[in-house]
């Protein structure tokens, strides 16, 4: 699938134009940080919390006019990740036993836990996705920069971000030379083949990178990335932040309330 | 504009691994000239270009480049001095757009804001490639010959002084590689070109040097060199294929 990252374009309704899309990158980055944080950070079985939660991260998806079919099909294949650190939660011990089979059983706490985590991941995975979606990479990265993150870590995600397409060839025209000259034969040959590529592979990313910081030293690089200009946070972006900043104070009230 | 861009006075390099990349090496270039250098592979050319901009300090000889010698200290100001265009652009290109590749260079040398913006721009439009259109692109969705644009637009927007080229017009198509000889000959740097090119080089250099196992054979006019095919074998190089026919048009050669 990351082989194909080539292919696809990961901000593909980044250029609509919104509420959503006129606030700074920055700004955008932070809302996120916040709701998914508010999220995460809620004690398991606040379910009222979520739904609330959930009725804001829907108000931004729609605002935020992304393609829902492919927000769907995204957060459907990180789901799948999630669900296999998910799976374990639900036998753990602890309250009611509802069924059990040999020493595996299932409680309410184990259901409870496994509904909280459920929702927390999916809930974060639209927002995440809806940010990705909506903001460009570079934009991204620059946003990451305006939050203070160390410039020399913003700049390896850069190079990632530039690289990873090209090595992506680079493994596509090796596997086509391979096939070429009839790769075939047991399933044993092929992995072994393909691993001689991903240590050619490596050895080449190593020389390309020696190459690279020569290109970047040879025009001036002296330790630290060059730093973009600060944008200012105009008063849409306060107010934003403000609100998002109000809205999961109020999800973690309802309980308070009560 | 120095008088003097380059100076070289018996340059030699030994790689670690024991291979003598060059042997003695004299050379001066003046301001404002196009010099193509020339060589098998494996000659030297490479590790020659390296030295110019510094990323090779010299072992053994002494080079000095616009009156300020090859020295640590120095190496800010030469690299500002001499731009050097890498022959795989995919190894120069590392910022994720287009903008900020061409900005990286002024940007090191501390420039902001607007003068920053008004200089790429003149660079990108000297190698005829829109801002506005290219600008906000990602280097990997580029073609070849458009890659190599943007990279001699980020050397170019550091204002240098001499142009060093690897290899440039290597995997570049027909339309394209004339396309970057016009744009060379119209920039008025000086400018030393590495190649196996002989065409090129007899399209924009008037002096050619030649290198073989790391020494210079020949230093001198192009013209002399591309007619004399004894030489240029002997040293693992062919003449242009226009300039070895006796005729010019193949409706004139003799029937076979």
């Amino acid at each position: 699938m990351l082989l194909h990252i080539g292919a696809f374009r990961l901000d593909i309704d980044s250029k609509h134009a919104s509420l959503w899309h006129s606030l700074a990158p920055k700004t955008r980055v932070l809302c996120t940080l916040l709701l998914i944080f508010a999220i995460a950070l809620t004690p398991n079985g606040r379910w009222w919390t979520w739904a609330h939660y959930a009725g804001v991260v829907g108000v931004i998806a729609l605002c935020s006019r992304v393609t829902l079919a492919v927000l769907c099909k995204r957060v459907a294949i990180e789901s799948v990740f999630i669900s296999i650190v998910l799976v374990g939660t639900l036998f753990r011990g602890g309250g009611t036993v509802l069924w059990h089979w040999g020493w595996l059983q299932v409680t309410t706490v184990g259901l409870q836990v496994l509904g909280s985590v459920t929702l927390k991941s999916v809930l974060s995975l639209v927002m995440a996705n809806v940010l990705i979606l909506t903001t460009s990479v570079p934009s991204l990265l620059q946003a990451l920069v305006a939050l203070r993150m160390p410039p020399l870590l913003v700049a390896i995600l850069a190079s990632m971000y530039r690289y990873i397409a090209v090595l992506a060839d680079e493994f596509q025209s090796m596997q086509r030379a391979a096939r070429s000259r009839n790769l075939m034969g047991s399933n044993r040959w092929q992995r072994l083949v393909v691993g001689n590529m991903f240590g050619s592979l490596f050895i080449r990313t190593l020389e390309r990178g020696e190459r690279v910081h020569q290109a970047m030293v040879s025009r001036g690089y002296d330790g630290l990335p060059p730093m973009a200009e600060a944008t200012t946070a105009s008063r849409r972006d306060i107010v934003a932040l403000t609100v998002i900043t109000g809205l999961t104070l109020l999800g973690q009230g309802v309980y308070l309330l009560r | 504009m120095h008088h003097n861009p380059i100076a070289i006075a018996n340059l030699s390099y030994t790689y670690p691994d024991g291979t003598q990349a060059l042997k003695g090496i004299n050379l001066s270039i003046q301001a404002t000239e196009r010099v193509a250098l020339v060589g098998a592979n494996g000659s030297g050319k490479s590790t020659l270009l390296l030295h110019f901009n510094g990323l090779i300090i010299p072992q053994e000889g002494e080079i000095v480049v616009g009156e300020m010698p090859m020295t640590p200290q120095n190496l800010k100001a030469i690299r500002n001095f001499v731009g050097l265009v890498f022959q795989n652009p995919d190894d120069q290109l590392f910022m994720p757009t287009v903008w900020e590749d061409v900005t990286f260079g002024p940007r090191n040398q501390g420039m902001q804001g607007h003068p920053l913006e008004h200089r790429a721009a003149a660079a990108m439009r000297a190698v005829s490639l829109d801002p506005q259109e290219y600008g906000p692109r990602n280097a990997n969705n580029l073609s070849g010959g458009e890659k190599k644009r943007v990279a001699i637009a980020g050397v170019l927007a550091m204002q240098p002084q001499v142009l060093v080229l690897d290899e440039p017009s290597a995997q570049l198509d027909p339309r394209c590689r004339r396309e970057l000889i016009y744009l060379l000959d119209s920039l008025p740097l000086t400018q030393l070109i590495a190649t196996h090119d002989l065409d090129l080089a007899l399209e924009l250099c008037d002096r050619t040097v030649v290198l073989s196992q790391g020494q210079i054979v020949y230093d001198g006019p192009t013209e002399s060199i591309l007619g004399n095919s004894k030489l240029l074998e002997q040293h693992a190089l062919e003449m242009p294929l226009s300039y070895s026919r006796p005729y010019c048009q193949l409706d004139h050669a003799p029937a076979a």
